[in-house]
């Protein structure tokens, strides 16, 4: 509990720092009385219509992330299973490249979501439900180096350089087309997905004495995997379908979480949901600070920068421990 | 309680077990013997609903095994592992909680009853000092007592244990036997797959001997395992004397990082 109350209120500070955040400087007190339409209409139009909504998809995508990761590694019981890993982020990358080859960029969203969901349909063809984990990260990492191979076909035949630069920069990963409209469409998608990935937190735990022992202790193996599969597909594909691909979160928010609190997988769901959301809100207001008139820094990579030195840090630390 | 009748099961294309008929009660501590690769294993999880049958029938308190449901078969049979295998960085005490895993809800509530069969599955195994350290630390030894209390944790009425002493010191394969047989003592029907028939004579009341996927034959320790069985089984000479007993001389627990 007393961990949950820490997380939240790093997610609450995290999000205030973020709404004070952008080109047009506004002070707390007019930024709080925007937020509920009073004062003047630049700022309720700034607030309301860019801040907020990039806050909240951020919180959104980054506990998405977390939670996914945090319920992959408890159900395939290794460290190093990141959200990326069942292939779905892959495949919604390719929906999205499709429709940005196409020339079609306002349907990406949708285009990325048919992605996802083709992947899922895929996954369950190849393996069936009750093959268990080792399987199902096998045909995952399959169907994933599938979708990044065919991505890579489109991109070489992009039909021209601004298609090919539109791409590219999408899949940095970015929360610069943030609107309500793309919070209409992640959290809806997330929210369940949440959902899903916390109720199997219980037979995770109980997964950790093996497979066998987890089926004699009551846990049905294809509820889980169904559920895992199914909250991972949500969380993720509508990440992707709004800012692009955004790496590294999942891996790294529940390593550290499991390091600092502890190793129950019910419990670094839930935690790590909300390190996330808080991680992301962070990454993403410091990138607005470090992008300049004309120059972006791309989400995508900053959450990477920043992940990676600590992650071999914690890494190293542990080899030497 | 739990009665099987011409089961067959096995893996992919092969039938590991063919026509096993057999029957078990309460208070009983069964040996499973015979050598590797006869078949124990598939029966330990084929009697246990984690290996689902081909054919023939299994009957547990006069319903059959498949119509229990997951939670209620959960609460009936325990099953004990053979490979001493979790999460290297939970506690001892977190992997016993998980015996009562068919019980809690789905936020994990552990509630009076529950509490009170880990604290005697802790004392039973005398696991208190382990409670707080976590799994990856321990030893062999240690490890294995953990997870017989998560199994009996469960609290119920049958443990069926695949190789519970393999790998074992030989006081710590006595001080488990021992354990069993308490259990069943108390009520409960124990079934274990065993190789040490020394230790299968010295402590158990009924033995089944397996070979090549069929009960062979089944009856008290010295009727079953007589020199004609040995050899033809097992293909070792039976010691004129018999088996030797052992016993345990004293109780030594390892604390923490210190012997």
């Amino acid at each position: 509990m007393k961990y949950y109350f820490i997380l939240t209120s790093v997610c609450c500070i995290a999000a205030v720092l973020s709404l004070l955040t952008g080109t047009t400087p506004i002070p707390l007190p007019a930024a709080l009385a925007a937020l509920f339409g009073h004062g003047e209409t630049a700022h309720i139009l700034i607030m309301q219509e860019l801040r907020l909504p990039r806050t909240l998809l951020a919180g959104c995508i980054g506990a998405g992330l977390g939670a996914s990761g945090a319920a992959l590694q408890g159900y395939t019981r290794n460290g190093l299973a990141a959200p990326g890993i069942l292939g779905f982020s892959a495949c919604a990358s390719l929906g999205a490249v499709i429709a940005l080859y196409s020339g079609l960029d306002q349907w990406v969203p949708v285009t990325a979501l048919v992605g996802a969901a083709v992947g899922v349909i895929l996954i369950m063809f190849m393996t069936g439900v009750r093959k268990g984990a080792a399987t199902l990260v096998l045909a995952g990492v399959g169907l994933g180096a599938l979708a990044t191979a065919l991505t890579g076909l489109i991109m070489n035949f992009a039909p021209n350089p601004w298609a090919l630069s539109e791409i590219v920069y999408w899949m940095m990963g970015s929360l610069r087309n943030a609107d309500m409209g793309a919070l209409y469409i992640c959290a809806p998608l997330t929210l369940p997905g949440l959902v899903c990935l916390i109720f199997i937190g219980q037979d995770l735990k109980t997964l950790s004495l093996g497979e066998l022992t987890a089926q004699s202790l009551g846990v049905s193996v294809v509820r889980v995997q169904t559920l895992v599969v199914t909250g991972v597909a949500l969380c993720v594909g509508s990440g992707v379908a709004v800012a692009g691909s955004i790496g590294f979160v999942g891996l790294f928010i529940p390593h550290i979480l499991r390091m600092a609190i502890g190793a129950d997988p019910a419990k670094l769901i839930g935690y790590s949901a909300l390190g996330g959301a808080g991680f992301l809100i962070c990454a993403d207001t410091l990138a607005r600070l470090m992008s300049g008139p004309g120059t972006t820094l791309y989400l995508g990579i900053l959450t990477s920068l920043i992940g990676v030195p600590f992650f071999l840090w914690l890494a190293v630390r542990e080899v030497r421990a | 309680m739990i009665r099987a009748k011409g089961l067959t099961a096995g893996y992919g294309p092969c039938d590991v077990l063919t026509g096993i008929s057999v029957s078990a009660d309460a208070g009983q501590f069964i040996a499973l013997v015979g050598p590797n690769g006869s078949g124990k294993s598939t029966l330990i999880k084929t009697l246990g609903g984690l290996l689902a049958h081909r054919s023939g029938q299994i009957r547990v308190n006069d319903k059959p095994l498949r119509d229990l449901g997951l939670r209620n078969r959960a609460r009936t049979i325990a099953y004990l592992a053979q490979d001493r295998d979790s999460q290297p960085a939970m506690t001892g005490q977190e992997i016993i909680t998980l015996g009562r895993a068919p019980y809690r809800g789905h936020l994990g509530h552990i509630g009076k009853t529950g509490q009170a069969a880990i604290n005697r599955a802790v004392d039973i195994t005398k696991s208190q000092a382990f409670l707080k350290r976590k799994f990856g630390t321990l030893s062999g030894g240690e490890r294995a007592r953990v997870l017989l209390a998560r199994a009996l944790a469960v609290d119920a009425p049958v443990l069926l244990a695949d190789e519970p002493i393999a790998a074992l010191d030989p006081y710590y394969q006595i001080t488990m036997m021992e354990i069993l047989k308490a259990e069943a003592r108390s009520g409960r029907l124990v079934i274990a797959a065993l190789h040490d028939l020394a230790l299968v004579s010295q402590f158990t009341d009924h033995v089944w001997v397996m070979n090549r996927g069929k009960i062979i034959a089944e009856g008290s320790p010295d009727a079953v395992l007589n020199v004609q069985t040995l050899h033809d089984v097992f293909r070792i000479v039976r010691p004129e004397s018999g088996f030797q007993t052992l016993s345990v001389s004293g109780t030594h627990v390892r604390d923490g990082c210190t012997f």
